[in-house]
């Protein structure tokens, strides 16, 4: 069971509460992903569990080992946790050779010279870099750094792999085939994963579940699905996508299967209805999250949504997808319709 | 690649799964060893710098030598308030500044020659530039001195053949050849403080005030001397400090012409003067360190809240001038200077050492006499080999003292790292005579268990305290330049604090090392003014060899030792230039 384990995890940096209370269960080869906007808490919680940083408050084990508890001052330096990592920089040493780097953590942990050569060059051969084993390090291009980053965190099998924004330096063609690529080699490999980024849409691509954290708290945890669709707040709601929130009352409850309620709600010239996880009693003021994929532009009544008329302002054309923005007295909304009208 | 994903994953997960036990004690990480280790350090550095300041402030006060009954009263300070001294410090500001103005004029125009305008052969220019920097004072005060001789220079000699006169123009014993001597080294230690920045200025900079509609001579105005301006006023305040520390130029210039500053006169108390006046010399040293106080306060509020931002570390390849024709006057002014700071000293050098006697060149005056006689002579072989073994031993521990000082107070967050960070800087504003006087009545106050008065050792502690604050420097900005996460990353992936120390950074950082071991023993092999007073017999060093042999006249001798002491330097610097700068791009 490899599985890592935050409990009330918090830390604190005088009066500033980077990360606080944080519970967090990451299940064997779990792929968990922390997102959250710059500064919300997500690296540091990273680096608790990597040892880097000291938690001040809480206690978090990894393979229930408890390898930092603040209320006993238990404390596992970094390098007696077996954890493999990526640094958003790569922290690709300099001064070695890409076989060097990649050996690393073998001959710290002084294996015989034809085991590390046989290991490295497997793993190496798994991120397709076999061919530059002898290159100094400083002559690779960014995205060759970041296989050598991973093959250096893959190279002695740890218990939990943990990655720090590894594909924020990329660019974005690369960044797509190398968070795929990086999948695929951790469903086979069977390893656990926690991944922070900022980027909601690598994300949702990436994880088993996702973890989003907005100043040093958890919002919501979740498949990516599930956040995507049922978001526990405006924040989470917000992080995801551009949706449209209208504001609105409710004017009447009824539960439906599946532990959802439907809510038929109105706003300032429109009225509808939607769904809610929580029942609201009728004259009750809630936010209403309308995405603008879901929205369908139409001349007439059809089925039993939301529903609006405005007059479009203007289309901004995205490729696979157009942007309309519309105008009217009533709430300005933004709809991305995926076919064309 | 995700095609063949699995293929290659199954082959990783059949790797052989054993795994090692052999953990290195993490003796950074434990409280206690860190305790321990910080006040070792703390000790150390106390005694190296604190304790000589505070010898200073006893000394000041006590009215017999070192070593002798006394009593404790104030009649150093006393004796400074002279009419005397007022001049003896205008004297030393005065030439201070004298010779800082113009050389930061030849040395914006020299690094502007060099980094910004296409003049030929820049990259050998700016080798040949920057070499006086690396000579010894005590050498081209020498050759100076035999060069500007009123009554036999060689300049003087010359200037007769050419016009037939009789008169001698030139003397460098005035204030004139103090200042002319001084700003030989102040031109090129600008320089090498500027030059970076000039080179890595972000040219879009400039030519935005150029698409602005501004000239390229109002731009060079407006914009990049200005951006250029925190950079040039910290080195310009630098130099200032370095011109009232400076003990060789008038010492040589100076004294002969009755010209006196403060180290001059430190110097002439203990050493000219019978019985020498401890009292007085302490307490003028006082003088000189409250002097250099008040220009790092001025420095520090010059320079808050000026940002150096706008020299990064970019790679910018910097918009270089077309100068046409007169990028030939450019490189003649380079040529120039070094053939009026290197190639005439050292061509008096060669010739003082083949002739007979120094000021009559006649061919039957040729001989080899004087070389037989250094190589020959015990005191030179003494002096060399002083000055070898404490330029590696003290090159060595400076730079490692200056390693884990920097270590501390840049990469770590212990407690107390602020302090071990101030005391390296502190001998920073003590110039070396001053030094010298402090360790002079801090050996002499020790136990007489602790011997170290009067041995090579007591040279070798002036040294390391004198070197502490330049190595920190190196090394503090070798550490800033690397990320935190090779650290990290190396810790997270199964090394030790131990092992990420050896395998990571020292292997990172040892260019830095080396640069900046060599810019020590440079610093070492050049000094004088400490080692003029903490030196006894058996422990002379070739500088203070060289002094005494000038003091008696043997100018012939003292060319010879001196091209010795040139091959070093030209030997060390293109070891400097040719090994090191492949690893790194500094100096």
């Amino acid at each position: 069971m490899s599985d890592v384990v935050l409990e009330k995890v918090s830390r604190h940096f005088g009066d500033f509460v980077a990360v606080s209370d944080v519970d967090l269960r990451v299940a064997q080869g779990e792929f968990v992903t922390l997102l959250g906007p710059s500064g919300c808490g997500k690296t540091t919680t990273l680096r608790m569990v990597a040892g880097l940083e000291q938690n001040t408050g809480g206690r978090i084990s990894i393979d229930n080992e408890i390898v930092s508890d603040a209320a006993s001052r238990v404390f596992v330096p970094s390098e007696r946790r077996r954890l493999g990592m990526v640094f958003q920089s790569y922290a690709i040493w300099p001064h070695m050779t890409v076989f060097e780097n990649v050996a690393y953590p073998l001959r710290v942990r002084r294996r015989p010279a034809d085991e590390i050569r046989d290991r490295v060059l497997k793993t190496l051969r798994l991120v397709e870099m076999e061919s530059f084993a002898e290159r100094p390090a400083p002559a690779l291009s960014g995205g060759q750094q970041q296989r050598v980053a991973i093959a250096r965190a893959l190279v002695f099998e740890p218990k939990v792999l943990l990655l720090d924004e590894p594909l924020s330096n990329l660019d974005a063609k690369l960044r797509l085939q190398m968070g795929d690529e990086f999948r695929a080699i951790q469903k086979r490999l069977g390893m656990t994963t926690l991944y922070v980024t900022h980027d909601q849409s690598e994300a949702m691509a990436l994880s088993d579940r996702v973890v989003v954290m907005d100043r040093g708290r958890i919002q919501q945890v979740g498949a990516p699905e599930e956040i995507y669709r049922y978001p526990a707040n405006r924040t989470v709601a917000g992080f995801f996508g551009t949706p449209n929130l209208l504001p609105a009352n409710v004017e009447a409850c009824a539960r439906i299967d599946g532990g959802r309620v439907r809510l038929d709600v109105a706003g300032s010239g429109w009225r509808g209805r939607c769904e809610a996880a929580i029942e609201v009693p009728a004259g009750g003021a809630v936010t209403v999250m309308v995405r603008p994929e879901d929205i369908r532009i139409s001349d007439g009544a059809d089925d039993d949504g939301l529903r609006w008329s405005g007059r479009i302002a203007h289309t901004i054309f995205r490729g696979a997808t157009i942007r309309a923005v519309s105008t009217s007295t009533r709430p300005p909304s933004a709809a991305t319709p995926s076919a064309t009208p | 690649m995700t095609l063949s994903a699995d293929n290659r994953v199954s082959e990783l997960v059949a790797a052989p799964r054993s795994r090692g036990t052999a953990w290195w004690p993490s003796l950074g990480g434990t409280p206690a060893g860190r305790f321990i280790g910080m006040t070792l350090l703390a000790l150390l550095l106390a005694f190296l710098t604190v304790y000589p300041l505070s010898m200073l402030l006893y000394g000041s006060l006590h009215s017999t030598p070192p070593g002798a009954a006394g009593v404790f009263n104030l009649d150093g300070y006393r004796d400074i308030f002279t009419q005397r001294n007022l001049l003896v410090l205008l004297n030393t500001v005065g030439i201070s500044l004298a010779k800082t103005a113009p050389s930061v004029i030849v040395a914006v125009f020299l690094a502007w020659i060099l980094a910004r305008t296409d003049t030929p052969f820049r990259g050998s220019l700016e080798v040949l530039v920057t070499l006086p920097f690396f000579i010894p004072p005590i050498l081209t005060a020498m050759a100076w001195g035999m060069l500007g001789n009123p009554q036999v220079g060689l300049l003087n000699q010359l200037f007769q053949w050419i016009t037939g006169s009789t008169a001698s123009p030139i003397n460098v014993y005035s204030y004139g050849g103090v200042i002319w001597h001084m700003s030989q080294y102040s031109i090129p230690f600008l320089f090498l403080l500027i030059v970076d920045a000039f080179r890595a200025m972000d040219p879009s900079l400039e030519e935005a005030a150029r698409m602005c509609g501004a000239t390229r001579l109002r731009t060079f105005f407006t914009v990049t001397l200005k951006l250029m301006l925190p950079a040039l006023t910290g080195a310009t305040i630098l130099s200032f400090m370095r011109g009232i520390e400076n003990f060789e130029s008038p010492l040589f210039f100076g004294s002969p012409a009755g010209i006196h500053v403060i180290t001059t006169d430190i110097y002439d108390s203990i050493n000219q003067r019978s019985p020498p006046q401890y009292q007085y010399a302490t307490a003028i040293s006082f003088v000189i360190m409250a002097l250099m106080f008040l220009i790092i306060l001025l420095q520090w509020g010059l320079l808050r809240g000026r940002s150096f931002q706008t020299v990064t570390g970019k790679g910018y390849s910097p918009a270089v001038m077309k100068l046409g024709k007169w990028r030939w006057a450019t490189f003649a002014f380079c040529l120039l200077f070094f053939v009026i700071t290197v190639v005439l000293p050292v061509g008096q050098l060669l010739i003082g050492s083949f002739f007979k006697f120094f000021g009559f060149y006649d061919w039957d005056m040729l001989t080899l006499d004087h070389y037989r006689e250094v190589f020959g002579s015990d005191e030179f072989w003494h002096g060399f080999g002083n000055t070898m073994l404490l330029g590696f031993m003290g090159a060595t521990l400076t730079m490692g003292l200056g390693g884990i000082v920097a270590y501390i107070s840049v990469r770590t967050r212990w407690r107390g790292r602020r302090l071990i960070d101030a005391m390296a800087w502190l001998p920073w504003m003590m110039p070396g005579i001053v030094l010298g006087v402090g360790f002079l009545w801090g050996f002499a106050l020790l136990p007489h268990a602790i011997p170290i008065y009067g041995t090579i050792w007591a040279l070798l502690l002036a040294y390391i305290s004198l070197g502490t604050p330049l190595s920190v420097r190196v090394m503090s900005s070798a550490y800033a330049q690397l990320s935190f996460d090779l650290e990290e990353c190396s810790r997270v992936h199964g090394a030790s604090w131990l092992q990420t120390m050896r395998h990571i950074m020292i292997a990172l950082v040892w260019p830095s090392f080396a640069v900046g071991w060599v810019l020590v023993f440079f610093g070492i092999m050049r000094e004088l003014s400490a080692s003029v007073l903490l030196y006894s017999v058996n422990s002379e060093v070739l500088s203070v060899v060289l002094l005494k042999l000038w003091a008696n006249g043997s100018a012939e001798q003292v060319s010879v030792i001196g091209l010795l002491m040139m091959a070093m330097v030209i030997v060390f610097r293109w070891v400097q230039l040719r090994v090191i700068r492949k690893w790194v791009g500094a100096l």
